[in-house]
């Protein structure tokens, strides 16, 4: 699972959490990826899961990400059980 | 007949020639869109402050003339590790591979270890950072090379700017297209690093049928190198194209001498869509890693981002000691239209040259002397 432990320190996260039951237990997958670090190439990623309904609000316009769990598709190379999806790159598949 | 390249794209931007350059060298991108097509420098590595400096260069050597800034946007975010952590999850047996290889290629050591401490790629914060920069200097285009760019249409659509995103399958692009992203730029399997696995002639059309209600005007992406491949690309629809590998040997780009030579010998074939060197699969030109790799010795790949980490020692050193029998870059199947190393106004002038000369065939006005 994602790890939290930046909550915990002194410095405040440089995010807003909140819980948004709607999104809760809907299955999504998510198209994207992100940098591979130390390159300038893009990776691309598939995931589906369920999203928890927490998210988190990066920026003030805001840039929202929503967490998918209990994933039942994930890359190869993927090795967490759940992963933080930007709100734009999610399809909702229960709509 | 009115002229066929003078597309939407074109009067969107100001521009001659629907060509869109993709390039992470600023000398290239200036020399395009001097030359009248467009440009869009990879800034994705950079920090805020390098960008802006970039920015201030360019706009110094092309005036008024629009240009674009192209940052990855991530699209998902997994569990951060440290590089300690990281480096110890490496197994010994492709330690030992690793080692195999450096020995048997004569490879050093890099001058310099890579930087390993930016691993994790790009965070949320450290691309809303980069994204300040281009607000903040008004940059007229903004591309996402992946992740969605939803988030911030509204700010930079009452900035002027226009944002363009790059798909590689249609139901990225419908979401993007409702999302009222401006230009949308479909890149099929033929194209360098990480692609999709629908092939250009395939995405291009659907994504340009998806489109059509809106007008949202399409680059076509993927393999891209000649005048032929900019006349089918806008009759299967699109608006323009958008080049990557086309520049990389460009007289301007800061590709270092023996890679431009290699990437100038290489022919289609020898590009390779294998995951040997960042876990995840990528197309990039072959070189010993790949054949190693593919060797019935080889160990299993491993998952990104251990694999990058493996193969970083061997990528920088091929270029810290300019071993050109080593070096490997991310590179499109059309690379066998690279031949020369020309400037780039004369790349960009050959090409608009051969796509005139089929519009003429095809009109057929063989008439002229």
């Amino acid at each position: 699972m994602q790890d939290n432990s930046n909550e915990n320190k002194d410095t405040p996260a440089p995010f807003k959490s909140g819980i948004n039951p709607d999104y809760k237990g809907k299955h999504a997958e998510c198209d994207g990826g992100a940098q591979i670090a130390e390159t300038k190439y893009a990776g691309r990623q598939f995931f589906a899961g369920t999203l928890t309904g927490d998210y988190r609000d990066f920026g003030d316009y805001p840039w929202r990400w929503y967490l998918l769990a209990d994933l039942s598709a994930k890359p190869e190379a993927y090795t967490q059980e759940a992963v933080w999806c930007d709100e734009g790159s999610l399809i909702l598949m229960d709509n | 007949m009115s002229d066929p390249m003078h597309t939407l794209l074109c009067e969107k931007l100001g521009i001659e020639y629907p060509v869109v350059a993709f390039t992470h060298c600023k000398d290239v991108a200036v020399a395009v869109i001097n030359a009248g097509g467009f440009a869009v420098l990879g800034e994705a590595m950079h920090p805020p402050e390098h960008i802006r400096a970039d920015i201030k260069w360019i706009r110094e050597r092309i005036g008024d003339k629009k240009f674009g800034i192209d940052l990855v946007l991530p699209a998902s975010v997994p569990e951060e590790k440290t590089v300690e952590e990281l480096m110890a999850m490496i197994p010994q047996e492709q330690r030992d591979f690793e080692q195999q290889i450096k020995a048997k290629y004569d490879i050093p050591d890099p001058k310099e270890a890579p930087d390993l401490h930016t691993w994790g790629g790009l965070d949320q914060s450290r691309a809303l950072a980069q994204l300040e920069v281009v607000f903040e200097e008004k940059v007229p285009v903004f591309a996402s090379g992946l992740g969605s760019p939803k988030f911030l249409l509204e700010r930079a659509h009452k900035q002027g700017m226009m944002v363009w995103g790059l798909v590689g399958t249609p139901r990225q692009a419908q979401k993007q297209i409702e999302a009222g992203v401006d230009v949308i730029i479909a890149q099929g399997y033929d194209a360098a690093g990480h692609t999709g696995q629908i092939g250009t002639l395939s995405i291009v059309p659907q994504v340009v049928d998806l489109a059509e209600e809106k007008g949202v005007p399409i680059l076509a992406a993927g393999g891209i190198t000649t005048g032929r491949h900019l006349v089918a690309a806008l009759a299967l629809g699109a608006a323009g194209v958008w080049t990557g590998s086309l520049w990389l040997a460009s007289r301007e780009s800061d590709v270092n001498l023996p890679l431009k030579e290699r990437l100038i010998e290489c022919e289609t074939t020898d590009t390779m869509y294998s995951n040997c060197i960042s876990g995840y699969t990528m197309r990039t030109t072959r070189c010993p890693w790949h054949d190693e790799w593919l060797s019935p010795q080889a160990p299993p790949v491993l998952k990104a981002p251990l694999q990058m980490m493996l193969s970083s020692d061997y990528i920088q050193a091929s270029l810290d000691y300019q071993r050109k029998d080593l070096m490997t870059e991310a590179a499109g199947q059309g690379i066998h239209y690279i031949t020369e190393m020309k400037p780039a106004r004369q790349i960009l002038s050959d090409i608009v040259e051969e796509a005139l000369d089929v519009f003429d065939r095809f009109a057929g006005d063989d008439d002229d002397e």
